[in-house]
């Protein structure tokens, strides 16, 4: 019998409270247990940002996390980023963009565009690579989705 | 994977119980290295030991020296404004460390415990000539980094020890610095060498006081280059001198051969990178 640990944790605005194996990392934790499968598992050991969540404000690979660590964080990923039925600003600019083609990374990609324009909101085109480094997309070239980033924040800074 | 206890300790003294009282336990701080460790093996914990919110440990301050406590995640480093003002070749460590996932949860202790032979902050806190502070059940004892690192992925810390800080003493020096890595990819990728060097100098002249250079991923464990320094210190950085000190450094270094790069192109990037780390500090003036 393995034994479990309790975690409560706030996933996109909802209350949960769980049992969790300790050896379950969060990635598998939000896909397996709560169904939320737009998180995606690229590499499995932090290299792609396939992954990636907000954690406590912070982007972060999920696949690097316990489960049991999130115990009273609070998390958003990919399915808390629109705003009811509407898609949030960065999505919206991904769609018009062109910038998804397999759209694998897709997910990753917005939620970490999400995260930077909150930490800053007025990025170079220099710090927006950089932020971006850790998500690997194998389609586009980056070219597309630097340009729905910029036009993210363009319609986030009018406001 | 096998299973394991995860504990979340209260104080550092519960940590440090369950280190003592597990086979094979393992302190959880970011986890962005450990938890790659468990997924291949490397790494079979009994018990996992979660000190990431251990109050007092991830922040740093001026207080005889710099102190960083050993939970500081390498993102702090990196966009803290008073660093940037006064070691902002810190920030040019964690820059180059990861990708913005890992460096919010990276941790500077643990890019020491973990002793990869190019651990960014393994080398730039080497030409810092850090102190770590140990903590264990008999009490607290300090350690120069220089004697920390025994192998790859291998230290000094004994069962049931704590590194809990990382001291950059007062006189150490480092007025001027910088922090180099060469990689395959520009961004993520681990580094084929990197190279910290920290240097003082008569404020306004080329007169080097003390220089301090250290190199990552070209030896078993980061080490400092102290022939190159020998060449430098107490003379004038010309440039015959930085080629001969350049020299000496890619002599001192003994890379491995891997799929990233051979030994001898390791050593040439060596000698490349430390001669422009040094015309970089030289240029800023």
């Amino acid at each position: 019998m393995i034994k479990k640990y309790p975690v409560r944790v706030n996933v996109n605005g909802d209350d949960y409270e769980v049992q969790v194996d300790p050896r379950k990392t969060l990635l598998q934790f939000l896909r397996e247990d709560l169904d939320l499968t737009g998180t995606k598992e690229g590499c499995d050991e932090g290299d792609c940002g396939a992954c990636s969540v907000i954690l406590n404000n912070k982007v972060v690979s999920s696949c690097l996390v316990l489960a049991v660590e999130a115990d009273n964080a609070v998390i958003e990923t990919i399915e808390g980023v629109k705003t009811g039925e509407e898609l949030h600003p960065v999505q919206q600019a991904f769609v018009d963009s062109g910038a998804i083609q397999c759209g694998f990374c897709t997910p990753g990609m917005v939620v970490t565009t999400k995260a930077m324009l909150l930490e800053m909101p007025n990025p170079s085109t220099r710090e927006i690579k950089e932020y971006l480094a850790g998500n690997l997309c194998r389609c586009t070239g980056y070219v597309k989705i630097l340009d729905a980033v910029e036009n993210a924040k363009e319609i986030l800074n009018k406001g | 994977m096998e299973t394991f206890d995860y504990i979340k300790p209260k104080s550092l003294d519960d940590a440090i119980d369950a280190l003592n009282r597990y086979e094979n336990a393992f302190l959880l701080a970011g986890g962005t290295d450990l938890l790659v460790g468990m997924k291949y093996n490397s790494k079979k914990p009994d018990c996992i030991i979660d000190i990431k919110e251990l109050p007092r440990m991830n922040t740093f301050e001026f207080n005889e020296g710099w102190r960083f406590g050993a939970l500081t995640t390498v993102r702090d480093i990196e966009v803290s404004d008073q660093l940037k003002q006064t070691m902002p070749f810190l920030g040019q460590a964690a820059q180059a460390l990861g990708s913005i996932q890992i460096r919010n949860r990276a941790t500077l202790g643990g890019n020491l415990c973990n002793a990869s032979p190019c651990a960014n902050f393994g080398a730039m806190f080497l030409a810092m000539d850090a102190t770590l502070k140990i903590l264990s059940k008999d009490g607290e004892r300090q350690m120069p980094l220089q004697d920390f690192f025994t192998g790859p992925n291998q230290t000094a810390l004994k069962k049931g020890e704590v590194l809990t800080e990382i001291i950059i003493p007062e006189d150490a020096g480092c007025t001027e610095g910088v922090f180099l890595k060469h990689s395959v990819g520009k961004s993520n990728d681990l580094g084929l060498v990197a190279i910290a060097i920290t240097l003082d100098r008569e404020p306004g002249t080329d007169m080097c006081r003390k220089i301090a250079i250290a190199m990552g991923a070209v030896a078993p464990t980061p080490m400092r280059a102290k022939q190159a320094e020998a060449v430098l210190t107490n003379n004038r950085l010309t440039p015959d001198l930085i080629t001969r000190a350049a020299q000496e450094a890619s002599n001192e270094a003994v890379p491995i051969s891997d799929f990233r790069a051979t030994a001898d192109y390791r050593k040439a990037l060596v000698k490349a990178m430390v001669a422009k780390g040094i015309n970089t500090l030289l240029a800023a003036s």
